[in-house]
């Protein structure tokens, strides 16, 4: 416990000697006047930095251990969007051999038809034409379900994006933890999550965020048709 | 000779469905996998009676596709349909901007497609 103390106790008397020297900055600026204010305040600058440089060591090694945990957190994120492309790739593929398939089912059916009517005449061709007809009624129905594929593309595609800005932060971060000049430099992560969720997804998954962060917000979203 | 509507959109699937639907409801069909391969085959002097196009595709996205047709000679007034699976308010806003001629939401049923576009095309 001493040694956690000793260890909090400097940066407790630098975050101090940081606002005092603002506070005492700025009122030498009020009293003296800026000339004087401005060398006041790079000398206590100074002093504090010479100061975190006394970090114990023990506390200096448990910050790079933190960054370095950070900074692999993107193996893991990779993993992610590995297997997000390796979903969409294999849903492609399937998709793409159904709807060739479907093709040729379709033309095949036209084919049939076509034959009916010029070798079969009479009542029964017009039963077997109508059979043949049924056969093909659905297909442009299921043309119109593969746009699935389309869907869970675009999912896969905002989480992955999702993943890159958490890399981002994760990895700022990481800087930050070994580096404290770098705090002025990390990216806003909500403003990044904003920009992600704007860009890549729909009005339901949106209001699902909403929904999940309690924020009672449903966007304004229009008729699935509509012409300007 | 039916009219020919120009699909683009990045996902091969949505093309061959697309082009299935549009297909069997008489009309022609050619196809664009991004927007610059769409730019580069209007510029090559295709001359569709209707574009259908993505919002999110890669580099050029759907409603830059429409601001770069819309300036192109001879295609002001082309009918522009987005279909895409996006239906923020502010993003159709911005397609209304571009002069885009209608919104449709994936997954659109084939019957909502093909009659979209016989309303625009009356005489396709």
């Amino acid at each position: 416990m001493d040694t956690d103390k000793s260890a909090i106790l400097p940066l407790v008397l630098a975050t101090v000697l940081a606002a005092l020297s603002s506070a005492a900055a700025g009122w030498l600026a009020g009293a003296i006047g800026a000339a004087l204010a401005a060398p006041f305040g790079v000398l206590l600058g100074y002093a504090i930095g010479r100061h975190w440089g006394a970090f114990p060591s023990r506390v200096r090694l448990s910050l790079f251990r933190v960054a370095d945990e950070l900074a692999q957190y993107r193996a893991f994120t990779r993993l992610m969007r590995d297997q997000g492309d390796r979903i969409t790739e294999t849903t492609d593929d399937a998709a793409q051999i159904i709807a060739s398939g479907l093709h040729e089912i379709d033309a095949k059916v036209a084919s049939l038809i076509e034959r009916i009517d010029t070798e079969m005449p009479g009542p029964d061709g017009e039963v077997f034409k109508h059979m043949a007809v049924s056969i093909g009624d659905p297909i442009v129905g299921m043309f119109g379900k593969l746009q699935f594929q389309d869907v869970t593309r675009q999912q896969l595609a905002f989480l992955a994006r999702l993943s890159h800005v958490l890399d981002e932060h994760m990895v700022a971060l990481a800087q930050q933890m070994g580096d404290r000049r770098a705090l002025d430099r990390v990216g806003q992560f909500k403003q990044m999550f904003d920009q992600a969720l704007n860009d890549c997804v729909m009005s339901s998954q949106r209001d699902d965020h909403h929904a999940a962060s309690g924020t009672d917000f449903k966007e304004a979203v229009g008729p699935k048709v509509e012409l300007f | 000779m039916p009219a020919t509507i120009f699909i683009v959109d990045d996902s091969a699937t949505i093309l061959m469905s697309m082009e299935a639907i549009l297909t069997k409801a008489g009309f022609a069909v050619s196809k664009a996998a991004s927007g610059e391969e769409a730019m580069s085959k209007l510029q090559g002097g295709l001359k569709p009676s209707l574009i259908i196009t993505d919002i999110h595709m890669g580099a050029m996205n759907g409603i830059e596709l429409i601001k770069k047709v819309r300036v192109m000679p001879g295609f002001q007034f082309i009918p522009i349909l987005v279909v895409t699976t996006e239906s923020q308010q502010s993003k159709r806003d911005e397609a209304r901007a571009a002069k885009a001629t209608g919104w449709l939401v994936k997954p659109v049923q084939p019957d909502d497609l093909v009659r979209v576009v016989k309303q625009i095309l009356p005489n396709g």
